[in-house]
Parts: structure tokens; sequence; C-alpha cells
């Protein structure tokens, strides 16, 4: 089939399916991380996580350590290797404005703030927060407010960059659990339900969350991490091997990346992340390693 | 006869699994009521019905001096069910099973039913029923428990070797179940829990407070704590008994019984179960990853039932259903998938996972996969494609060959749980020198 021919049936899918098809972008593989500069091996990385200026963070979960790598002009570099005693179990990590690192520690569930080199600065201590507060994930916004996942509320805690609680959204507990949450610049969050494959909403002035969609089973099986990304919500399809891709009003858009152990495939995926030139971060837990995908963008 | 076709694929759509209670079927799919006879469509002379059709089939004559004698046939009305000349139905069966029997027997699926039996919604009323005759009431195949062992054969196998019998089941199933469906309660009961029980049992009588520890129970559900078809415990209780509850220390954990809050807990969430089992507690949070019902809303209670219990360590069902409640998926996908892992049919999940916490990613409870599958499938250790700690993974320099670099344990769309096709689909992903 000539590239012309090509051409012209993806653009008549594209007329006849809209934006179901038009929106989403494609994920091409382009790189793959499979060790450190040393040789070491990752294993089990559950986090990545992409800052201003190139800075990517990998949390190489199985190795108990976190590896610092800038990222420019599609090229990686780096890889630091930062290894504390406070964070034995690195899970889900984030960039602040500030170039500031926080990790939220899976086996001691707390979060802890390291300085762009690495080195502890401190737990995140949320202050105001309700007794026996249980961090699952959290986000960090463009002021550095921290909006944190509490399973037990289960509710968002929403704090200032000093970790002071400034907001508390509740989310519903009956029939749900909630693995994530996602913030766009508007201040609306998102949180998604793992168990019923869905999307909930609070925006800015709300108090509680609202559904934003119905579960959405049949495009996701269990979605544990959520991104927002220019105005499209991203959720990683843990068990599904996949990134189910959707409109902020949650309208389908799309699917990404599909299950497998070669380059470009993904197996038990655990977290995504963006750089400003379009490049994809995938945390690929199953398959011991960080794949970088190019948007085109 | 597609309208009917379709209309049996809304039953069966409707049914769900075989075994246990399967939703009703939309009201439309109902025969509305007994269709009256089309008088005699086949001209067929005075006395003719019947007496000329045993002529030919003579051994009706003992099936005629059985004690229950279908109504068609003691009138001598075959041509009610057959067609004497042809038929697109076995027997010369006029239509389908199922749409034959509505024509007279309209109203045995109740409007709106909760609970539906398998072989009604199916239209197999002869999986039950003898179409002609036989030595049991209703034209049964068989009597009482010895007919519905036919399918429901653990279950009265169970009742049968119970050490403490209920009174009930002993006599009949249809003490308690609707046979052909419920309006009332799941699982084709006539009432649901409790106003079934205290039908017989009177909750407010002196014996059953006593039993009780004074706590008033009468509308709490009753088969929370005991089996209605018997068991091996006294007061037919479950077999697995929480410690508390087989002492009678009921107010361990509850309010005293005089009290206003008196079945409330002490103590929300884990702290409760805290109370006897913070060693065990502490060794499931001591670990990297902790199962998030361990740790949020109800805690021990969204997987566990505090009182009794079919199941060693108190689940509150099969694991296939505790589980799956959260994780459908991955029970559908075993449900869907040609090859079958045992121990997720059989609600072993514990066999692979730990569900309270584990070191290891996706709650497993080994590092080591390969010696995970080993413990049932010993013939991988010496009879397998290379795999283990020195056969690297072409497609990923990071992992070794292990059994899940094939298979997925959960099962896939595909034959022996691979995640391709075909064989040679898989073995291509790594060999591709055979790419053809």
């Amino acid at each position: 089939m000539s590239r012309a021919i090509v051409f012209q049936s993806v653009l008549g899918l594209a007329l006849v399916f809209g934006p179901a098809v038009g929106a989403a972008q494609a994920f091409r593989h382009q790189t793959t991380v499979y060790s450190d500069p040393k040789e070491a091996q990752l294993r089990r990385p559950e986090g990545v996580a992409c800052g201003a200026g190139g800075a990517v963070v990998v949390a190489d979960t199985g190795n108990a350590r976190l590896l610092l790598y800038t990222y420019r002009d599609g090229t990686l570099s780096g890889g630091t290797q930062v290894k504390l005693a406070q964070v034995p179990y690195p899970y889900r990590v984030q960039l602040d404005p500030k170039g500031e690192v926080l990790v939220l520690d899976e086996k001691l569930r707390k979060i802890v703030r390291l300085d762009a080199k690495g080195a502890f600065l401190g737990n995140v201590d949320l202050q105001g927060a309700p007794a026996g507060v249980l961090p699952g994930s959290f986000k960090v916004d463009g002021a550095g407010n921290l909006y944190v996942l509490d399973v037990l509320g289960p509710r968002v805690l929403v704090t200032d960059a000093a970790g002071k609680v400034i907001r508390q959204l509740d989310l519903p507990r009956e029939g749900a659990q909630f693995t994530d949450v996602a913030v766009d610049g508007g201040g609306t969050v998102y949180a998604v339900d793992a168990v019923g494959a869905a999307i909930w909403i609070a925006d800015k002035s709300a108090t509680a969350f609202k559904r934003l969609t119905e579960s959405r089973k049949d495009v996701m099986s269990f979605p544990t991490y959520l991104a927002f990304h220019q105005g499209k919500l991203y959720a990683v399809d843990q068990h599904g091997g996949g990134i189910a891709i959707l409109g902020s009003d949650g309208s389908f858009q799309g699917r990404q990346l599909a299950l497998g152990w070669g380059p470009g495939l993904v197996y038990y995926p655990a977290q995504i992340c963006f750089e400003p030139d379009g490049a994809v971060f995938v945390a690929d837990r199953g398959n011991d390693r960080i794949q970088v995908f190019d948007t085109g963008r | 006869m597609r309208s009917r076709t379709a209309l049996l694929l809304v039953f069966l759509a409707a049914a769900g699994p075989a075994l246990g209670a399967p939703k009703a079927p939309p009201a439309k799919a109902q025969p509305a009521a007994a269709a009256p006879k089309q008088g005699n469509p086949y001209r067929l002379k005075t006395g003719a019905e019947g007496k000329l059709c045993l002529d030919c089939h003579a051994d009706f004559e003992q099936k005629l001096a059985q004690k229950s004698v279908h109504t068609p046939v003691r009138t001598r009305d075959c041509v009610g069910c057959h067609n004497p000349h042809a038929s697109d139905h076995g027997k010369l069966l006029a239509d389908t099973g199922g749409q034959i029997c509505a024509r007279c027997h309209g109203g045995m699926i109740p409007a709106s039913a909760k609970s539906l039996h398998a072989p009604v919604s199916e239209g197999k009323c002869a999986s039950c029923h003898a179409a002609h005759a036989s030595n049991f009431k209703n034209n049964l195949l068989k009597g009482g428990a010895e007919l519905c062992a036919g399918c429901h054969k653990n279950l009265v196998d169970g009742i049968v070797a119970a050490k403490v019998k209920h009174k009930p089941v002993e006599n009949d199933c249809a003490t308690c179940h609707e046979i052909h469906g419920s309006a009332a309660a799941p699982s084709l009961l006539k009432k649901d829990a409790p106003d079934l029980c205290v039908g017989c049992h009177r909750p407010d009588g002196a014996i059953f407070l006593k039993k009780h520890m004074n706590y008033p129970v009468g509308k709490a559900r009753c088969t929370t704590c005991h089996d209605p078809h018997g068991s091996n415990k006294p007061g037919m209780l479950y077999d697995h008994v929480h410690p508390p509850v087989a002492r009678g220390q009921c107010a361990q954990c509850h309010e005293p019984p005089g009290s206003p809050n008196r079945f409330k807990p002490k103590q929300a969430g884990v702290e409760l179960c805290k109370l006897c089992h913070a060693p065990k507690i502490g060794e499931f949070t001591a670990k990297a990853r902790v199962h998030r019902p361990v740790l949020e809303g109800d805690a021990c209670l969204t997987c566990h039932g505090p009182h009794a219990s079919k199941q060693a360590g108190l689940p509150r069902a099969n694991l296939t259903v505790v589980c799956g409640e959260c994780h459908a998926d991955t029970i559908k996908r075993q449900k869907l998938s040609p090859a079958k892992h045992e121990p997720v049919g059989a609600g072993e999940c514990g066999a692979c996972h730990d569900p309270h916490s584990s070191d290891a990613p996706l709650m497993l409870t080994g590092a080591n996969r390969i010696e995970m599958c080993g413990k049932c499938h010993d013939w991988q250790r010496h009879s397998s494609h290379p795999i283990g700690e020195k056969v690297k993974d072409p497609r990923n320099p990071n992992r070794n060959v292990d059994c899940l670099s094939c298979h997925r344990a959960h099962g896939t769309e595909y034959a022996q749980m691979l995640p391709f096709p075909t064989t040679t689909d898989l073995c291509t992903k790594c060999h591709e020198s055979f790419k053809r």
C-alpha cells in the first residue's frame, strides 16, 4: 500500500470518528532506560516524574533508590543514584516548581521532600490534617500546592507548599477504591477509582467530588495513576497494560501502548510523566525499565 | 420461530450461570398465560386422538400406569405437544421444549422475579419434569433432594454429611425455596432472611435469646453466622467460627446487649481487630506493600466475616467472590479464558497472592515466580523451555525468562493462557529468525 493511500485511509478514519481518533496522541517508542550509568539494572520502578528544565526523577523501587536524570533535546543524561534511609520504598514521585523532589514512600507511608540533587530536606508534615491520614498518592500544582489522596478518608487534602492543609475534598466511600489524583491548571481536581474504572471531579470551589464518568471498564481494566496534560487525562491502566486517554469532559479519546515485553510495550505500567517537547516517560514496572515515547509535539 | 429463538436467548442472557440464582429475565420474556388450545388443527377423526398414537406407541401403556401422568397424556391429547407430521424440533415437538410447556404452564415464572431457577430460564423443563408421566408428584423425574442433587450435588452431599442438620432441609428443598423462581428473594428463597427464618424460629423466645447472649438479633441476617443447610458446628454455625463467637463472648467486640448502641463495635475499623490480632496486623503493615483494604475503610471486615464462615480464615465468601468485588477484571479474564487456572476458579487466590501484604509487586507470596508456579507445576522443573536466572529474555535485558514470560496467570482469550493467538506468534516474539 502506498504512503498516499495509507494517509488517505487515516484521514478518512479521522473524519469518520472525529475527535475519538484524531485527538489521541500516538506514543512512538524513542528509548528505554534499563540500568543506571554503572550498569546496575532497574528493578520494579514504580515512579517517574518530569520537571522544569528537563529534570527527570525515577523511583527505582525494587532497588530502594531514586535516579536523577536530565532530559534535553531528546537525550537523557545523568542517572545519579540517591539512596536514603528515609526512603526505603519509593513509590510515587513528583517534582515541584522549585525543582525539589517529593517522594511518597510506600512502606513508611510518608511524603518526603528532597532538594534537586536528592539531599533529604524533611518529611512533608500535613499540618491541620485529620488524624490518621494515610497518603496513597499525591500531585503538585504549578504553585507548589500538594494534592494528597488520603485513602482512609477517603478524601483529597490540598495543602500549601509548606504542607498546611488549606482545603479538604471528600470522596465517596462506597464501592470505590481511589488510587490517584490529578490537577489541571485551573485548580480542578480529578480522582481515579481503580475498582470502578471511573473518574471523579471537583472544581476549584467544590468541597466534594462528583462523578465525571460512569464506569469505563470497557476501555480500562484497573487504572491506578492519573495525569492531566494539555487538556487531557491520561489514566495508566496497570492491569490492562496501556494508557487510556480521556478528555477533560470525561469523553474517551483513545488508548495508547499495549501489553508486552519488547520495546514499546508495557507490563503493569505504574506512572507516567510528560516533558514539554512531547516526550512521555512511563515507569514500566513489570518490565523493570523506564520507557520514553515521543508524541511529536 | 426466530422470534422465539431470540426470546430464549434473552432468557439465557438474563439467566447468568447455570448454578446459583440467576437474575430474572425481562418481563416481556415471560409467557403471559396459557394459550387456548386451537380446536382440532389436524382434523383427527373422533376418538382418534391419542388412541391412534397408541396403536404404534404401545409402550405408553406402561407410562399411563405411573402415579403422575401429564394431563395431555391422560386426555390422549398428543397433538397438544407434538406435530404428527413433521417438526423442526426433536421428537416431533411442535415447538422448543420451554415454549411447548409455556402454552399451558404460563404462570411458572413470577412477575418481576428476583431470582430464577436456571433450567426454567433456559426452557429446560425436562431436566426436572417427565413430559409424559412419572412416579413422583408434578411429573418430577425424582423425588425431593435426590432430584436437586442432579445439579447441586456438592450442596446435597454437604447436607447429607452435616453433623448438625436443619430439619426443613432434610424434608424438602421446597420448604424454603421456590422451585421455579422467587419474586421475593435471591437464591429462590420464598422470603429473604431473616423473614424466612422467623417463620419457624421465634426471636423473642427465651432459648433463642439465651443462645444469642440476649442480643436482639431478630432483624439480623441469620446467614452471616448460620449455615441454613446444616453444618458440623453446634447451632448450625458455619464450620469456621470466630473464637469469641464460639465462646459466646459477643461483648468482647460489641457494646453490652442492654446498651442503646448494643450492636456497635467497641472500636472502629482495624483498631477493633488489633485488640486481639495486633501482632498479626503488625506483621502485615511491616511489609512494603500493604493491600489497601487492610488499612482503609472497614479494614478487616472488607474481606472477613467477623462471626463465622464456610472457609478457614473467615473470609466473607469464596475468595473468587471476595477478591472479585474489587478485581472483577481479573476474575472476568479467567472466566473468558479457554484455559482455566485452577486456583482462580477454586477461589484459592492465596495460593499465589498474599491478601494482606507483601514485599513483592502484585502481592505475590514469593519473589521467585518459577518457585511459586513450581509448587503445583512440578513438571516445569524437569521438562520445559529454558527458564531461570541464567536465561535472559531476548525482548528485555532486565528480565529472565520465567513462567510469566509466556503465560498470563489469570488467563487470556487464547489457549494455554498465552498472551498471543498462536504458539508461533508467541515463540517468534523471541525467536525472530523463525518469523515467516
